[in-house]
């Protein structure tokens, strides 16, 4: 072990400044195969839709007068040398975070927005703004950041980069559709040769309440917008505040027909002192064994499970 | 019975670890030989090698319970071509498209065989690790038993805990520092114990001042608290005897960049040194005097790498001094880095890693970062996203295992007991 960690493992003792360092870029003899090679050859990694923006190794980075790595492909972005299927991909770089902490901040941007522009997952920029949140009140607080750490970690993986002036590059799928269930199975439909079979055709035929992909995607707007492409840009920006606007709305009335709802579930009795709320159950609601989740009140005769092997005995949600 | 080893050499058992151990293993590992076997005993040694790396230390039983059939999976979909077609045309002639002569490239098989361990994902402990603030899955562990991670701003004390979609958990930075970081060398380990022996001294000495550094032990990174704000003109020397230390040292640990700019780092303390007049109150206003005497622009106390990574300013004509010490702007670059590195990253005797911080070794071969988690170093905190989901060509699980191995392992687990 020893022999090899000092021969062909030495290279991965120190991080490669400026690129990854993982097993799957190093020949047995430990040589970085990339730089080896003259010209690589062009594989079909290369003609993959997925964009990997990784860090560019800028001259400075090489000081000893070496020529620069070349750029990382997908066969040096593997961490596990057997499980081809697993690569690093790439993380968000600082700027990007910046760039979307400031979209949502200064100019009041939506999630939803923020995400298409930036083409970065909405549940993503939601974490970003949250992450974001809190090292700004670290900042106020004059809590310390790891601000070492946190740049050595990010020398070391694959990272999307931002620049103002440059083009935005993708950092991963915005519209990925969550495979149903109910689509997993394979049906064999029959139709007549002269109807008209669309994708919403196709899954009712899956599951009568299966919507079509057009309405599951996370950003059916984009469907929308591409439509009004042939339109001139006011009408186009007159359309997009609609749609925002539309969608607002139908929030805006889902919210209050809840809380309507709640006002007219709960009773409330006002005293001297208290507030007093009361709210229906039904003894129903317990279910046949009583057991069921949405029961209240202990049961006489029923002991709990909460002892018993195989139920979770510690938190399941944290609010 | 002796207890079993973790990283063994003769029989491979990969473990989620940066071990050296556990890289030179990965390095020379092969699928094993499935010929000549019975279908059961492939499933039994492929469960067994990947459970020794996925939740070795959940129980078998839990694990099974927590095992779920049902695989998450995506497809990405292409707003372009939904908007431009209803799916009619796929359906058209005999139902699956109307035959073209140019075959449509069929996209990468999905790898859902790679997802067994989907669920184990999940647990607060492989997060902690997966998002890198743990040199270990059991040194995960030990954080979340010894109170260290927080789940959405709450302590949570149960590694088992399962992660919901959208959870924040926060380590200790100190902590992570301290699992990520180098460990100390045996002159760092000597100057601790000097200034552990030192500081009990104090303590004896004047009982009611309670020690600076043992009062306050997550207090790092930043010089704007020094370990002894009452002597600054200590620290200094200080400063300088242990970047001589360092440079001594006949290690291949350094870059040539970080000696270059902790040399430059040295001549700047020499200089401040030489003139006992100029020494301020803290090494905070010091070090922003050096900046200004050398015309460079010093951020504040929270630093962006933005200002780490941007070139120096050009001096001003009316700086006498820039010009009398003759420094180019190359060198004023370094020293600037290395005024940074000293406030964000100083030498403290009081910290249980080597100081200033520097990754670990062997630690660039296992870093990545699974999209399920979306990590923020600088504050030490991640947000579960999602649960790992399988798509065309790539399985979210980070598994050391091919598809192979996984496919038998999930057999195994899918039998009716």
């Amino acid at each position: 072990m020893f022999t090899w960690l000092s021969g062909p493992g030495a290279a991965f003792r120190q991080p490669l400044p400026g690129s990854t360092n993982y097993l799957s870029a190093y020949d047995p003899a430990g040589r970085l195969i990339r730089a080896t090679q003259k010209t690589r050859p062009k594989g079909p990694e290369s003609e993959d839709d997925i964009e990997i923006d990784t860090e560019t190794p800028s001259p400075e980075k090489n000081t000893q007068g070496e020529k620069p790595i070349p750029k990382e492909t997908l066969d040096d972005l593997m961490p596990f040398p057997m499980n081809r299927q697993f690569r690093s991909e790439p993380v968000l770089s600082e700027e990007l975070k910046d760039e979307i902490f400031r979209q949502w901040k200064e100019e009041g941007k939506t999630v939803r927005r923020i995400s298409a522009d930036m083409q970065v997952e909405m549940r993503r920029v939601g974490a970003v703004l949250r992450l974001k949140s809190v090292e700004e009140e670290w900042k106020n607080q004059g809590k310390p950041l790891a601000t070492p750490y946190a740049r050595s970690i990010l020398s070391m993986l694959p990272v999307t980069r931002y620049a103002p002036q440059v083009p935005i590059t993708a950092h991963e799928s915005i519209n990925d559709l969550p495979v149903h269930t109910s689509t997993l199975r394979q049906v064999f439909h029959p139709v007549s040769e002269s109807r008209r079979f669309t994708r919403t055709d196709a899954g009712r035929v899956f599951d009568p309440t299966l919507l079509p992909a057009d309405e599951r995607i996370p950003h059916p707007e984009l469907i929308d917008a591409y439509r009004d492409i042939g339109k001139s840009p006011e009408d186009r920006a007159v359309a997009q505040q609609q749609r925002e606007k539309k969608e607002a709305d139908i929030k805006e009335a889902k919210r209050r027909i809840w809380a309507e709802e709640e006002e007219r579930r709960v009773t409330k009795v006002e005293t001297e002192r208290w507030e007093f709320r009361f709210r229906d159950v039904s003894v129903e609601d317990a279910g046949r064994d009583g057991r069921g989740r949405n029961g209240v009140g202990a049961r006489y005769g029923m002991p709990h499970e909460d002892r018993k092997k195989g139920i979770v005995k510690i938190p399941r949600r944290v609010e | 019975m002796r207890a079993k080893r973790f990283h063994g050499l003769k029989k491979i058992k990969l473990r989620q670890t940066w071990s050296k151990y556990n890289l030179y293993n990965l390095s020379r590992v092969t699928a094993p030989n499935i010929k000549e076997r019975t279908y059961y005993q492939q499933k039994w040694s492929a469960k067994s090698i990947t459970r020794a790396y996925h939740g070795e230390a959940v129980r078998e039983k839990k694990w099974q319970r927590m095992f779920r059939p049902y695989i998450r999976s995506v497809v990405p979909m292409n707003h372009t071509y939904l908007a431009e077609t209803d799916g009619s045309d796929e359906a058209a002639g005999r139902g699956s498209g109307k035959d073209v002569q140019k075959a449509a490239r069929t996209p990468p098989r999905t790898p859902y065989m790679n997802m067994v361990y989907a669920e184990l994902e999940r647990r607060l402990d492989t997060a902690v690790f997966r998002a890198m603030f743990a040199s270990s899955a059991r040194q995960a562990r030990e954080f979340v038993i010894h109170g260290y991670v927080k789940v959405n701003g709450k302590k949570m004390i149960y590694p088992g805990y399962r992660l919901n979609p959208g959870d924040m958990f926060q380590v200790e930075p100190d902590r992570v520092l301290f699992a990520t970081g180098a460990p100390k060398d045996r002159q760092e380990r000597r100057a601790s114990r000097v200034y552990r022996s030192k500081m009990s001294a104090k303590d004896k000495e004047d009982p009611d001042t309670p020690s600076q550094s043992l009062s306050t032990p997550t207090k790092n990174t930043s010089s704007t608290d020094p370990p002894e704000p009452k002597e600054p003109k200590n620290i200094l020397p200080q400063l300088l005897d242990h970047a001589k230390n360092i440079l001594s040292k006949p290690s291949d640990d350094l870059t040539a960049k970080r000696k270059q700019s902790l040399r430059a780092f040295q001549l700047t303390l020499k200089r401040t040194l030489s003139r006992p007049n100029s020494l301020t109150d803290s090494i905070d206003a010091q070090l922003q005097e050096m900046a200004h005497k050398l015309n460079i622009s010093l951020p504040a106390s929270t630093t962006e790498p933005d200002a780490y990574d941007s070139p120096a300013p050009t001096p001003s004509r009316d700086n006498n001094l820039a010009k009398t010490m003759a420094i180019s702007d190359s060198e004023k670059r370094l020293l600037k880095r290395a005024l940074i590195d000293a406030r964000e990253n100083p030498i403290d005797p009081s910290k249980p890693y080597a100081t200033p911080w520097r990754p670990r070794e062997y630690m660039s071969a296992f870093a990545f970062i699974p999209r399920y988690l979306e990590v923020h170093h600088k504050v030490c905190s991640a947000v579960y996203l999602r649960h790992p989901v399988a798509r065309p060509g790539m399985a979210e699980v980070p598994t050391p295992y091919n598809i192979e191995q996984n496919g038998l392992a999930f057999n195994w687990y899918l039998r009716r007991r």
